[in-house]
């Protein structure tokens, strides 16, 4: 079908480039250049959507950001866009774009319509009828179809740094970007459009054109476009979204969308402004548009959206809009101007162009159901509360609004600097943002283009010079714009009619969420004072245009009603987002593999190649288990236990924490950090330690080996690394700067076998000819060093499972060489791989805790049967030392660290456990199990807790509480329950 | 996202690169065990907890690894002084702290 | 891989690594260190220093990273030990760091995926280095006089990297040596 709204010529399109698409199954043509909205305006298409709550008919209002009507949905399946306006989106073949759908009208379709303001609240404060109603709500919530399936595409993140980045690319942006190139600065320039020069796309000028040329000459400067900065946080930190591919589709190809993130010197915020339509009845009929929109359609998109034109305005501004639809070749009906009497100088030209000015007098209402057909006029009062004279009517099928400008002050406002009303400028206009920001042009609150353009090459000028590039002074002037001289404007919001807004036909607010004036004042008659409270009770500017039409008119309307003037009402806080964000830009790259770093030791290949069922531990992957053709996890842990205790087997554990301590000091420093004392440790010799935080409760435990005289290696548990390293330089850098030490990360430097089971000694032995290997060479506790492999290594004496137990130390480089060599010697003996949860049955056997699992932070010492770690009587005590003695932590029913024996089943992690007489569930808590396994070598369940006062009560009979509803009894045993005297690693 | 100088690698870095420290200034008691449960209980858990300048330490984790002092407002977020550790805290304006 | 690659990631052969702490204003530190060495210490905050196949990095006020082919760090080890007095620590980090190139005309496009730190040549020239944040591990980065990059990343997160890089390079054409 022909597109009856398409010029034969002018506008920013071309022609010979035809582009089909569809809306809502309706297939059309464009042209390049087109948006959506503009090709749908070409082709008369004057419904696009049904209203929120009314389901009332819908056109397009808009012609960018602010668009509140033609939100629609894009794509297919997995690769559906939801809610993008068709203001914004770029015309592409085949585009098939489709009106986004409330759920709410699927889910009550004409119920909704009865539904007053403050209708969730007024259900709120009824809980009884709240469980009913939240099931509704849920159903009914949001807008546009979620789409089914992964997200396909792609998203990520760029870094930027610059002297100066200037937001918006109109003509006070371009003039602010030019002067601080010029002045040597490292520009940023982002703009939502796909092309630079905002408000001048709609001119003929050729300015904005060599303005751009001249920037992309400038080697730093860095240009974006079709990126919306969605949030200015602190220290100048922007972000920016930008759309890379404009098409959906259902294969990934690139990036869709690219998140920048900007960290300014200086910020030059040059965002434009945003028309303000007028409140009057009926005012949301399709065919009622901004004026600038109009305008924009005519010049930029050579559409013209309609046959018969009423300008209804309050300011000389509009009068442009009656004058290009003339020129188009179109009828205009007249323009109604609501001041007595229009001075300007485009009041001049539109009266000698034979335009019929109707001064005085407001559009107060509009008639016709699917389309504007004619606009009701009347008279106005003085002071624009009442009409002066009888209504008349105009025919007309397009009434383009002025109400004024809205500066657009958003992303100087999140800083969280209230935007100040303005009565001389009927706005508001934003304040110093401060800390390196500024304003310029319209969002400013310049008037003219001269003003736009002055006030942006001044900012540009002065922001590059505060970041050290030039003297501050403009270095060329815009082009002489000739300016015509303009009429002071009329404050007016809500248009009076013959009836009061509570019966006058419906006079929209927010076009979004269906908020009209009528429920303003409800809220105000119902008590509500702040503008932010009515904003949550009728939902203004709740919805993805976030009020950027209809916010100004909202405050205006509450203060009359309240009584107070404008300044005194305020405007709502802005947050980020300016525009809606995709989740996918947020998240960027980090997603599915990369969302957590993994790392690996050196073996990982080895254990992959096995087999390994993987377990996360901090961002380690650590093999839990191997298992062999058909096990399952009991059975390959059992047989990987029985190795261990019987024979021989290894684990890979490279991912602890290691930290080398050098200095004359290192002993003195260990003590203070350590429950343990390391001053009397010989070299050679390595001990256990317990890391306390302040508080006296267990932070850390570990392996401290001392190396030589002044040297140490201290081991921490793998998930506490980092923590323990920053918590060793903190009291290193911040309290005892005088003691002569030095803390280094090795965690990554070597790589860490250990060799375990009664036959290990006979591997190694294979492997190291420079080692003295017997029991008397070689104690319990002692570390050497010598090769293994041929490779230097370290090795302790060492058992975290009770067995006879080598752990042989390399560097990491050379970690998978010793490895190998070491299964490859164990052959004979049957060497057995085993993981995490073979070393943690291993170890819950002989009684030994994990910090963090079976301690939670709270746990002392003393709870946990630890006190032979604490030495008392240091020279200095130790960190945590003075929180011992606090008289919470003597108490003697704290929680203890215990074994617990039942009869058949394992004892999950976290089950509560509560005196035997009572019920399970209502008798008080007596503690929880921290670990519960089974036992392959005691062929029985073994556990471990933490119980009230548990020492004492050895033998107790508890009951533990299964989530199957089961209990079950289990008895408070000692922890220790395989080899008490400790013979199995002393051979 | 606050961008900050660190007084050793001598340049302003990003909020990533640093790990917060808790406030400045309050130093270990010398004897613990000459304090009463409620001065220890003082030291270990009470803070100022300013609204406007704070004086607080922040470690350059992911570059030099150095702990540093910054004074920064709370509601603003502005540094407003940067000196390293060990240095007394500079001529406090805030008036808000002993 | 592409024959015109935007990126070029090499991944070096393992390095003899030495972390060097101490403290300035111990007489002879300096001096003692160069002589080891044979490179002058670089004193200037993400700087670092080279001469014949030995490197020096900062990275920070009393911490420098030395960096020798393969096999030299036990015997520079030694002479460190035996030349310095007073407070230093020496410590062998050879198996910790894993060593890579990148290099390329859209190198630092990469960079800024990766990091929050300005490599933008203005900012980071031949000559400085910098450890950063880079993805969501960390890494030592130097600028190379040929305009390219050395990143010096640690041994347990180098998958990783090597697979954010690869992700990262993609739409610029990737060429792995």
């Amino acid at each position: 079908m022909g597109a009856p709204g398409r010029l034969p010529s002018g506008g920013r399109i071309d022609r010979d480039r035809p582009i089909p698409f569809s809306f809502n199954g309706r297939e059309m043509q464009g042209f390049a250049g087109d948006t959506l909205a503009s090709a749908l305006l070409a082709h008369g298409v004057t419904t696009v959507a049904r209203s929120f709550k009314y389901g009332r008919p819908r056109g397009i209002v808009g012609h960018g950001v602010e668009e509140p009507n033609a939100i629609v949905d894009v794509g297919e399946d997995a690769g559906t866009i939801p809610n993008l306006r068709a203001t914004e989106i770029e015309l592409f073949a085949g585009l098939h774009a489709r009106t986004s759908r409330a759920a709410w009208q699927g889910a009550v379709g004409p119920f909704a319509r009865h539904l007053p303001a403050g209708f969730y609240y007024k259900m709120f404060l009824h809980a009884r009828g709240f469980p009913t109603w939240e099931r509704f709500l849920r159903a009914t919530a949001g807008l546009g179809d979620v789409p089914g399936g992964a997200d396909p595409d792609t998203y990520d993140h760029l870094n930027h740094h610059c002297d100066v980045l200037v937001v918006g690319a109109g003509p006070a942006g371009l003039a602010a970007a030019l002067e601080a190139c010029r002045a040597g600065a490292r520009v940023m320039l982002v703009d939502e459009q796909a092309e630079f020069g905002g408000s001048l796309l709609a001119e003929q000028g050729t300015w904005a054109a060599e303005a751009v040329a001249e920037l992309e000459s400038c080697p730093d400067a860095c240009l974006l476009r079709r990126g919306t900065a969605s949030g200015l946080y602190d220290h100048n930190f922007v972000t920016v979204v930008e759309r890379r591919v404009v098409e959906p589709r259902s294969a990934p190809a690139g990036t869709r969308e690219r998140l920048h993130r900007i960290r300014a010197g200086q910020v030059v915020l040059a965002t434009g402004a945003i028309e303000r339509p007028l409140v009057f009845a009926n005012n949301d009929r399709p065919g009622v548009m901004l004026a600038s929109s109009v305008y924009t359609y005519l010049r930029r998109y050579a559409v013209v959206p309609g046959e018969r034109l009423v300008v209804f305005t309050t300011n000389d501004h509009a009068y442009r809009t009656a004058i290009a639809w003339q020129e188009a070749g179109r009828e205009v009906a007249a323009i109604v101007d609501a001041r007595p009497e229009p001075s300007g100088a485009r009041v001049g030209d539109a009266v000698r162009a034979g335009i019929d000015v109707i001064a005085g007098h407001a559009v107060i209402e509009a008639r016709g159901r699917h389309r504007v057909r004619e606009a009701v006029i009347a008279p106005l009062d003085g002071a624009g509360d009442t009409l002066a004279g009888p209504s008349r009517r105009l025919g007309c099928d397009v009434i383009a609004c002025s109400g004024g400008w809205n500066p657009t002050v958003h992303l100087g406002s999140q800083t969280g600097r209230k935007p100040v009303w303005n009565e001389g400028a009927v706005a508001f206009l934003p304040a110093d943002p401060g800390n390196g920001a500024a304003w310029a042009g319209s969002a400013g609150g310049a008037r003219t283009l001269r003003e736009c353009l002055e006030t942006g090459a001044a900012a540009g000028a002065a922001a590059a010079a505060r970041t050290g590039h030039g003297d501050g002074r403009v270095s060329r002037v815009a082009p002489d714009v000739e300016e015509p001289s303009e009429g002071a404007e009329r404050a007016l919001f809500l248009v009076p009619h013959r009836r009061p807004p509570s019966r006058a036909p419906k006079q929209f607010v927010d076009l979004q969420l269906d908020v009209t004036a009528a429920d303003i004042e409800l809220a105000a008659r119902e008590g509500y004072e702040s503008v932010e409270h009515v904003k949550r009770y009728t939902a203004m500017g709740f919805g993805t245009e976030q009020g950027k039409l209809g916010n100004v008119n909202g405050v205006a309307i509450l203060a009359r009603a309240l009584g107070q003037d404008i300044a005194a009402t305020g405007t709502t806080m802005f947050r980020p987002s300016y525009t809606p964000v995709t989740f996918g830009a947020v998240a960027g790259r980090d997603v599915r593999g990369f969302f957590d770093p993994e790392r690996h030791t050196p073996m990982h290949g080895w254990h992959e190649d096995q087999g390994a069922v993987w377990e996360d531990v901090g961002r380690w992957k650590r093999p839990r288990y191997y298992p062999r053709d058909g096990e399952s996890m009991r059975q390959a842990v059992d047989r990987e236990c029985l190795a261990a205790r019987d024979g021989v087997a290894i684990l890979d554990a490279s991912t602890l924490g290691k930290i080398d301590i050098q200095g004359a000091d290192a002993a003195v420093f260990l003590d203070r950090i350590y429950t343990t004392g390391f001053l009397r440790r010989g070299v050679g010799r390595w001990r256990d330690g317990l890391m306390l935080h302040e508080g006296g409760t267990i932070f850390d435990d570990g392996v401290t080996a001392r190396i030589a005289e002044h040297r140490y290696l201290v081991h921490t548990t793998t998930g506490n690394a980092e923590a323990v390293f920053e918590w060793l330089e903190l009291w290193r850098q911040t309290e005892w700067p005088d003691l002569d030490v030095y803390c280094t990360s090795v965690t990554d430097h070597w790589a860490t076998a250990a060799l375990v089971g009664p036959k290990s000694r006979d591997v190694l032995r294979k492997l190291s000819d420079d080692i003295d290997l017997s029991r008397d060479a070689f104690r319990f506790m002692d570390v050497r060093e010598g090769r293994v492999a041929g490779v230097p290594a370290r090795v302790f004496r060492i058992s975290f499972s009770g067995e006879l137990s080598f752990e042989v130390n390399v560097p990491a480089h050379r970690g998978r060489e010793v490895w190998d060599a070491l299964v490859d010697a164990g052959g004979e003996f049957g060497i057995t791989p085993y993981g995490t949860e073979t070393m943690h049955v291993l170890r819950a056997e002989k009684g030994f805790i994990i910090v963090g699992q079976d301690t939670d932070g709270s746990m002392t010492p003393g709870d946990m049967g630890m006190d032979w770690s604490v030495r008392a009587n240091k020279p200095f005590g130790f960190l945590g030392d003075r929180s011992l003695s606090l008289a919470d932590h003597l108490r003697e029913d704290r929680l203890q660290f215990v074994g617990l024996a039942s009869a058949d089943v394992v004892l999950p992690e976290g089950a509560p456990l509560v005196n035997a007489r009572e019920s399970a569930r209502a008798g008080p808590n007596q503690g929880c199990v921290t670990s519960g396994y089974y036992s392959a070598r005691l062929s029985r369940p073994i556990a471990l807790g933490l119980v009230r006062g548990g020492r004492k009560r050895l033998g107790e009979i508890l009951h533990c509480s299964l989530a199957n509803g089961r209990d079950i009894p289990v008895t408070i045993v000692d922890p220790v329950f395989y080899d008490p005297e400790g013979a199995a690693q002393d051979v | 996202m606050l961008r900050i100088y660190c007084p050793y690698c001598q340049e302003v870095r990003s909020e990533e690169e640093f790990s917060y420290a808790g406030e400045a200034h309050i130093r270990r008691p010398e004897d613990p065990g000459a304090l009463s449960d409620t001065e220890w209980g003082e030291y270990l858990h009470f803070r100022t907890n300013a609204r406007g300048p704070h004086r607080e330490m922040w470690v350059h984790a992911a570059g030099c690894r150095r702990y540093f002092n910054v004074l920064r407002d709370t509601v603003s977020y502005e540094i407003l002084e940067v000196y390293p550790m060990g240095t007394p805290p500079p001529d406090d304006t805030s008036g808000d702290r002993a | 891989m592409s024959d015109d690659p935007g990126v070029v990631l090499h991944a070096l052969s393992p390095r003899g690594c030495l972390n060097l702490r101490g403290d300035l204003r111990e007489a002879g530190f300096r001096n003692a260190t160069a002589t080891a060495t044979g490179v002058e210490l670089p004193l200037e905050p993400r700087t670092w220093r080279f001469a014949g196949d030995t490197a020096v990095y900062w990275l920070g006020p009393d911490e420098w990273l030395i960096v020798v082919p393969a096999g030299r760090e036990a015997d520079l080890e030694r002479g460190l030990r035996d030349t310095l007095a007073g407070s230093f620590s020496i410590v062998d980090t050879s198996g910790a760091n894993c060593f890579l190139n990148l290099s390329g005309p859209a190198v630092g496009r990469v960079l800024q995926k990766s990091s929050p730190y300005d490599f933008h040549p203005r900012n980071f020239p031949a000559g400085r280095c910098v450890q950063t944040v880079f993805a969501k591990a960390s890494a030592l980065v130097a600028g190379q006089a040929d305009g390219s990059f050395d990143l010096v990343v640690r041994r347990s997160y180098a998958d990783y990297v090597r697979l954010w890089i690869e992700d990262a390079a993609e739409e610029y054409g990737l060429a792995r040596r």
